[in-house]
C-alpha cells in the first residue's frame, strides 16, 4: 500500500510539472518571439518563426527612425513621467500613511475606510470631467495633469498604511521626540529611512503604472512631441509601418524590455507587494 | 501632558492635509464635474451648454450600441475570469501541497506574473502583429497544414473576442495565483492537522476548511477583477481598429465612452453619461457580491488572522 501511495504521488507530480511547463511556454513564448523578432530583418520574419536572435537590430532601428518615429524622445518622455510620478506618489502617500498610523485624531477611522472606498472608484467616473476641467485650467497637453493627481493616490496610501502598521516604530518616534526632533523631521529622518523596503515596493508599482498608462495620457496629451511610448505604439499600427515587421517588433520590444529588466532586478519586492492589499483588509 | 498629546495629534491632520487637498482638487471635483456634464449637451466645440436632464441616458438606451458594449464587456470579463480563478486555485493547491513538494514555487510564480507588468498597449499591438494576415500565426498554421489557407483572424468575431479573452487571461492569471496562494498559506496548518486526526479526506478539507477561509480573498479577487474588467480599454482598443471591430464585437464600455469623447463634435456630455452608467452598474454588482457572499453563519471561524495582531501604542 505504501508503494502504491508513492507511485501515485510521483504520477501526480509528473502531471503537475507538465501543466506548469505548458503554462510557462504559453506565458513566455509570445514575449520571447517579440524580442527575437526585434533583431530579425523583415525578410527573415516573413520566412518563418525562429527562436534564435539574428543580427538586424540596428537596421531595424534605422528603419524605425527613418519612418519618423522618434523612439528616443518617446523613451525619455515616458521615463520623465514615470520618475516624477514615482517620486510624487511615494512621498505624498507615505506622508499620508504616516499621518494615519502615527497619530490618533478624530475621524481617523473614517478617513482610512474612505481611502479603501476610493481605491474602488473607477477612472470612468472622473476622466471626462477631469479632461474638461484641465482644459479650462489650460493643463491639457501638459504632464502636470498626469502627475499632480498622484498627490492623492488612494491605492498607494492604502499600501503604505498596511506597511507602516507592520513596523513597530512608536518607541523610535518617542525617542526622537525626546531628542527634540520636529514631527516632520521625524517623518523625514527616522521613518523614511526605515521604510525604504516598503517605499521601494510602492515606487516600483507607481513606476510601472505610469510607464504602462495609455488611456489617461491618450486623452490628455495631444502634441506628438509629448507622446509617451504606449502612445507611439499606437502610431506603429499605422500604414507607414505596414510591411516593416522588424521595425514594428523593435518598437514594441523597446517599450517592454525596460520593464522586464526592472522585474528581473526587483521581482521579490513586486511579488511580495501584490498580496498586501488582499490579505489585510 | 494632555495638552501636548492634543498638539501632537493635531499633526495627524497636517500630515493628511496634502492628500485631502489633492483629492478635493483632482479627485472629487472631476467626479462632480463628470456627473454634472452627464446631464448636459456639452461638446468640446461649442461654448454654451444646456441642461438636458436625463436625455443623454435615454439616448443610450434608444439604440443597441450601449447595450452591445455592456454585453461585450461582460462576456469578455466573465470568460477570462473563470479560467483565471480556476487555474489560480489549482496552482495554489499544487504549490502549497506538502505531499507534492513542487520545486521552485517562487520562480514559477514570478514567471507566470511577468505578462501583468508589460505595457498593455504593446501587448495588444504584439498580438495584432502575430495574428495579422502575413503574421507568424498564419505562417505556422499553413506550413504545418493546420489550416488549408491563411485566414483573416481579426475579421472573425469569435476569434477576435477569444483573443481578447486570452490576452486578458494571460496578463492576469499570474497575479491571481499570487493572491490566492497568499490566502491559502495564511490558513493555520493546525486546522488541517486537526482535520487529519479526525480522518477527513483531502476533498473534505478543501470544502470545509480551505474554501470557507479563503472566501474573503476570493471576494477581493472577484471585486477588483470586476472593477478592472469593466474598465477594459487598451487591449480591445489597440487589437483592431479602435472601434471594436469586427462587427463591434470587442467594443467595450470604455471604447464607447472614448468614441463619444473623440467623435467629430467631442460630445463630452454623452461620454460622461456612459461613464456614470458604468459606474452605477459596477458598484451595484460589487455590492451584490459583498451581500451574497457575506458570512451568514456567526459560528463560522472568524478571519481573525487577517486583521492586525495588535494596535497597542
Amino acid at each position: 500500500m505504501f508503494e502504491n501511495y508513492r507511485f501515485n504521488t510521483s504520477v501526480i507530480r509528473f502531471f503537475v510539472y507538465l501543466v506548469l511547463i505548458i503554462l510557462l511556454a504559453v506565458t513566455i513564448i509570445p514575449i520571447w518571439i517579440l524580442i527575437v523578432n526585434a533583431t530579425r530583418s523583415t525578410t527573415e520574419i516573413q520566412q518563418g518563426l525562429s527562436i534564435f536572435p539574428s543580427t538586424h537590430l540596428f537596421e531595424n532601428y534605422r528603419i524605425l527612425l527613418g519612418k519618423g518615429l522618434n523612439l528616443p524622445r518617446g523613451f525619455s518622455n515616458s521615463l520623465f513621467l514615470a520618475v516624477s510620478s514615482t517620486v510624487v506618489t511615494v512621498y505624498f502617500s507615505m506622508l499620508t500613511a504616516y499621518g494615519i498610523v502615527a497619530y490618533e485624531f478624530k475621524g481617523k477611522k473614517l478617513f482610512s475606510n474612505f481611502i479603501v472606498l476610493l481605491v474602488m472608484i473607477p477612472m470612468q467616473l472622473s476622466i471626462i470631467g477631469f479632461y474638461q476641467y484641465m482644459s479650462k485650467l489650460g493643463l491639457t497637453d501638459n504632464y502636470a495633469a498626469l502627475i499632480l493627481p498622484l498627490i492623492a493616490n488612494a491605492g498607494a496610501v492604502f499600501f503604505g498604511k498596511q506597511y507602516l502598521e507592520s513596523m513597530i516604530m512608536q518607541d523610535l518616534i518617542d525617542a526622537a521626540r525626546i531628542d527634540g526632533a520636529s514631527e516632520l523631521g521625524i517623518f523625514h529622518l527616522v521613518m523614511m529611512p526605515l521604510a525604504v523596503p516598503g517605499a521601494a515596493t510602492m515606487g516600483i508599482f507607481a513606476f510601472v503604472a505610469s510607464w504602462n498608462n495609455f488611456f489617461n495620457a491618450f486623452i490628455l496629451i495631444s502634441s506628438i512631441e509629448k507622446y509617451t511610448l504606449p502612445m507611439l505604439v499606437q502610431t506603429l499600427r499605422g500604414d507607414v509601418y505596414r510591411t516593416e515587421f522588424g521595425a514594428i517588433y523593435l518598437g514594441l520590444a523597446a517599450t517592454i524590455v525596460p520593464i522586464i529588466v526592472i522585474y528581473a532586478l526587483f521581482s521579490r519586492y513586486i511579488v511580495s507587494g501584490i498580496a498586501i492589499g488582499a490579505l489585510k483588509e | 501632558m494632555s495638552l501636548s498629546k492634543f498638539k501632537r495629534n493635531y499633526y495627524g491632520y497636517l500630515f493628511i492635509a496634502p492628500f485631502v487637498i489633492g483629492f478635493l482638487i483632482f479627485g472629487l471635483y472631476p467626479v462632480y464635474n463628470t456627473l454634472a456634464l452627464s446631464f448636459t449637451d456639452t461638446t468640446l466645440m461649442t461654448k454654451n451648454a444646456n441642461f438636458v436632464g436625463l436625455k443623454n441616458f435615454e439616448r443610450l438606451f434608444a439604440d443597441n450600441v450601449f447595450i452591445n458594449a455592456v454585453k461585450n464587456t461582460w462576456i469578455i470579463w466573465i470568460l477570462n475570469f473563470i479560467p483565471q480563478v480556476g487555474i489560480a486555485m489549482l496552482l495554489s493547491i499544487w504549490f502549497t501541497n506538502t505531499r507534492l513538494k513542487i520545486k521552485g514555487v517562487g520562480v514559477w510564480r514570478a514567471l507566470f506574473f511577468l505578462p501583468n507588468l508589460l505595457v498593455p498597449a504593446s501587448v495588444a499591438a504584439l498580438f495584432f502583429a502575430f495574428f495579422s494576415f502575413y503574421g507568424p500565426v498564419n505562417q505556422f498554421m499553413v506550413r504545418y497544414g493546420l489550416l488549408p489557407e491563411a485566414m483573416h483572424y481579426l475579421q472573425s468575431v469569435p476569434v477576435t473576442r477569444g483573443l481578447v479573452v486570452f490576452i486578458q487571461w494571460w496578463m492576469w492569471f499570474g497575479q491571481t495565483v499570487i493572491i490566492v496562494m497568499a490566502g491559502m498559506t495564511s490558513i493555520p496548518v493546525t486546522l488541517y492537522e486537526a482535520a487529519m486526526v479526525d480522518g477527513a479526506t483531502s476533498s473534505q478539507m478543501f470544502r470545509r476548511i480551505t474554501l470557507p477561509l479563503l472566501k474573503p480573498i476570493l471576494i477581493y479577487v472577484f471585486v477588483t477583477s470586476l472593477v478592472g474588467g469593466m474598465q477594459m480599454f487598451d487591449i480591445p482598443f489597440l487589437l483592431t481598429d479602435g472601434r471594436g471591430s469586427p462587427n463591434a464585437s470587442i467594443q467595450t464600455n470604455n471604447i464607447l465612452m472614448y468614441m463619444k469623447f473623440a467623435s467629430s463634435k467631442g460630445h463630452i456630455g454623452a461620454a460622461s453619461s456612459v461613464g456614470v452608467l458604468i459606474f452605477i452598474m459596477t458598484s451595484l454588482c460589487a455590492l451584490g457580491i459583498f451581500y451574497f457572499l457575506r458570512d451568514r453563519d456567526n459560528d463560522a471561524p472568524k478571519r481573525s488572522w487577517f486583521s492586525k495582531k495588535s494596535t497597542e501604542r
